[in-house]
């Protein structure tokens, strides 16, 4: 784990769970697997808060725990499990564009709270879309139970792990902590359930939940007492089949940018056949006849056969190879090569990368070395027709920015340096791990600026809060216009504009936080196949 | 600019015109090396290294940014030529950072949101009893499946369990009692003996459920001190550990 990948878990931790699990969290992903008491030593706090922040963690699949002999326990953090955290906003707005505010829900809850059995998920669903509906209505929780059943069916949620139910005849102590298993064939097996109620409207006496005297707590446990159906079974959100989804989208709206939008319908298509039959790490689709895609294309789209053997054939034809011909049966098989297209898509971010940081000149440069492959500062000048003072400048730019490599080959063994040759040449592969490291220092210090311009106005925007809180009151109680101009005036002019800049402000960082996540989502995916296919 | 200017112009005069001041220094005040041609505006360490003084260069607007003072982007020491590209905006957007506010917001209200435990003041005050300041006895907020954790995580909150036990022993006696009256009503002759077998079945169930929950209890400190070298003292209260340090440090430590 790299300096900045640590310092960036550190960050998502303690915006999310607080200091504590971030102490312990940080301390595990920078040491390993460890203990708990080893844990609650080297970090210095108490072994309470130390068990309270490793039952978060592992609530929210962030730690792992493992048996070792002699009964130790020993709990290991996944930092790239951290780094998922970025991107919840995604999958959740994900996850609406395809099951709509149900689905959304659902997702939404599913990664707040780590893991939920089925019965609560519906229950808490159905309670707040009931609260957005309007005065009488209720949501059902057959149509929540539904959703979920469709989310599961294409496996954008999956059982956690459980607990295997074992005879009882253990003859000695119950372990230290279970072994949990899962079979592949479950994953996606809804139990049958028949969860028949509506949603429930929060009153308002419930929302003061801060304060909540003693006398609540035992009626929310006698709540939990009832019977359970789906007891022990968990599920959580499947992020590897949200990646799936990220890719085949980034590849679909690659081909229409390139060629048009039929192409592009035509890629949807065979990607959508071929969703679970491929599993996310192959290289290649399955591959899929030329007639079979002409039936399962979309209803509105009215292209005949012959006009879809044309599309076919230019997209396989095309020098980026997103689509291959794998074989003339049924009328021509093609295949997807989904490893060359995320190679393509990566090669694509670094261009763009160059080209926004030091100009179209030098992203032709870099295209040029790109092609081919190895060239000498000479040829660089003639093949891209800049002068040679330029070519050498933004050579050496992107040489000392690590974009570019130098390969020497001598032609003497003493390897002098006036008798070697200087090859320039891109390692896509180096240069993208690069470009990732940068991008998370730059949400590193994204999140902390906005940490910092928060702090900065932390009392106006205190201030504020008091006001419209004052102001809601007011209005609730029926007041008057004049006595609520008076409360808006508390914020003078120049406090409002300082609101405003820092809002703007806000927004822009996050949206920043957003957009560089997209670029991370896009790398990574691009080296975690170039290291399986190695 | 422009190190070939003319020898012994004058300090202050003749700045209208130009953009970049004429240099009012004489060429033998620049060390040697700073006589080639630099296309573009001197850096910091390149000053300093000349070794000339701020003012004279602060005037002669040699130096932009020295000393800093509220610097936009790309007005810093080396000028930002190309300027990021703007955001995506529109309504998806929009609605992804709308979400992302939303859930930073939601997650820090959620019982998974630990805030570190407030100090203890140093006098105990009338409000103290009124405020609900975090959760009893360290436990947590929410309950998480324990037969899906360590054993060792879950935080043992004592007064719950000794009211449990006490719980359970008077409902004892009242059940052997049932028993009893049910094996005499039943059968007659070996009425004796069943009672005597009954009462010693429950009383050694009795026994043995307090020596489980005993020995659970037993079991668990010995499995802890089997597991590591740690003086089971030395961390078994949370409570104790460290928390008395805060304030009075005149007494030592042992």
């Amino acid at each position: 784990m790299t300096q900045a990948e640590i310092k960036l878990c550190s960050l998502l931790l303690q915006e999310h769970f607080g200091e504590i699990v971030e102490k312990i969290g940080v301390h595990l992903i920078r040491t390993g697997s460890q203990p708990l008491r080893v844990i609650a030593h080297d970090t210095g706090t108490s072994l309470d808060q130390v068990k309270k922040a490793l039952c978060v963690l592992i609530q929210h699949n962030l730690v792992s725990y493992q048996v070792h002999k002699r009964g130790v326990v020993e709990y290991e953090a996944q930092c790239s499990r951290v780094l998922r955290m970025l991107r919840y906003p995604r999958y959740i707005y994900t996850t609406k564009t395809l099951y709509s505010d149900t689905g959304e829900l659902i997702v939404e809850e599913l990664l707040l709270n780590g893991k939920l059995t089925m019965s609560a998920v519906v229950k808490k669903v159905a309670d707040r879309l009931t609260e957005t509906m309007e005065d009488g209505k209720t949501m059902d929780y057959a149509e929540v139970s539904n959703t979920f059943v469709r989310l599961a069916d294409t496996h954008f949620v999956q059982r956690c792990p459980s607990v295997p139910t074992t005879e009882n005849s253990d003859p000695g102590p119950p372990p230290p902590a279970p072994t949990l298993v899962i079979n592949e064939k479950d994953m996606y097996l809804v139990p049958k359930l028949s969860l028949i109620g509506k949603g429930k409207r929060r009153r308002s006496s419930d929302e003061d939940a801060a304060g909540e005297p003693k006398a609540k707590r035992p009626k929310h446990t006698t709540d939990n007492k009832e019977p359970i159906p789906d007891d022990g079974i968990y599920w959580q959100a499947n992020l590897d089949r949200f990646h799936q989804h990220f890719r085949d989208q980034a590849i679909v709206s690659a081909v229409a940018n390139r060629m048009d939008q039929t192409s592009s319908e035509i890629v949807r298509t065979m990607l959508r056949m071929s969703e679970i039959t491929t599993s996310s790490s192959a290289p290649f689709t399955q591959p899929l006849s030329s007639n079979e895609i002409f039936r399962s294309l979309p209803v509105g789209y009215n292209i005949s056969k012959q006009v879809l053997d044309q599309y076919l054939t230019l997209l396989a034809d095309d020098p980026l190879e997103f689509v291959g011909k794998s074989g003339d049966s049924g009328g021509g098989m093609y295949v997807i090569n989904l490893h060359k297209a995320l190679a393509s898509l990566a090669t694509a971010t670094l261009e763009s990368v160059v080209q926004e940081r030091f100009g179209s000149r030098c992203a032709r440069i870099f295209r040029l070395v790109l092609q081919k492959k190895h060239l000498e500062q000479k040829q660089v000048e003639d093949f891209a027709m800049i002068p040679a003072k330029e070519a050498k400048d933004m050579l050496y730019k992107m040489l000392s920015e690590n974009f570019m490599s130098l390969q020497e080959i001598p032609k003497t063994p003493d390897h002098a340096p006036s008798r070697t040759f200087y090859l320039y040449t891109v390692n896509i592969l180096s240069a993208a791990r690069m470009l990732l490291h940068r991008c998370y220092k730059s949400i590193a210090n994204l999140i902390e600026r906005r940490q910092f311009e928060t702090k900065e106005n932390k009392r106006l925007l205190e201030k504020s809060q008091r006001v419209e809180a004052i102001i809601a009151s007011m209005q609730a109680t029926g007041a008057e216009e004049a006595q609520l101009q008076e409360i808006e005036e508390m914020i003078t002019a120049p406090e409002r504009q300082q609101l405003e800049t820092l809002k703007r402000n806000v927004n822009k960082l996050d949206a920043s936080e957003i957009q560089v996540d997209e670029t991370i989502f896009l790398l990574e995916s691009y080296i975690e196949c170039t290291m399986k296919r190695q | 600019m422009s190190a070939e200017s003319p020898p012994g112009q004058d300090w202050g005069r003749g700045h209208g015109a130009a953009e970049v001041a004429e240099p009012g220094f004489k060429r033998a005040d620049f060390p040697p090396q700073l006589l080639l041609h630099w296309p573009r505006k001197l850096t910091n360490r390149e000053l300093r290294e000349a070794g000339l003084e701020r003012h004279r260069l602060e005037e002669a607007q040699y130096i932009s940014s020295w000393p800093r003072r509220g610097l936009r982007v790309g007005e810093g020491q080396q000028p930002l030529e190309f300027r990021p590209v703007p955001l995506p905006s529109g309504e998806e957007g929009e609605y992804v950072l709308a979400l992302k506010q939303e859930l930073r917001g939601a997650m820090r209200q959620l019982p998974y949101f630990i805030r570190p435990a407030v100090p203890k003041r140093d006098v105990e005050r009338y409000s103290d009893k009124y405020q609900m300041s975090g959760p009893i006895d360290n436990a947590i907020d929410w309950n998480p499946d324990w037969r899906r954790l360590p054993r060792e995580l879950k935080i043992r909150v004592r007064k719950l369990q000794k009211e449990r036990i006490t719980i359970l022993l008077p409902k004892r006696p009242p059940k052997t009692t049932e028993d009893k009256e049910e094996t005499i009503q039943k059968l007659e002759t070996l009425e004796k003996k069943e009672e005597e077998v009954t009462s010693e079945e429950d009383e050694e169930k009795e026994e043995e459920e307090e020596k489980e929950e005993e020995e659970e209890e037993e079991y668990d400190e010995e499995e802890h001190e089997e597991e590591t070298d740690y003086i089971m003292s030395y961390f078994d209260n949370g409570e104790d550990f460290g928390g008395d340090s805060d304030d009075n440090m005149d007494e030592a430590i042992y």
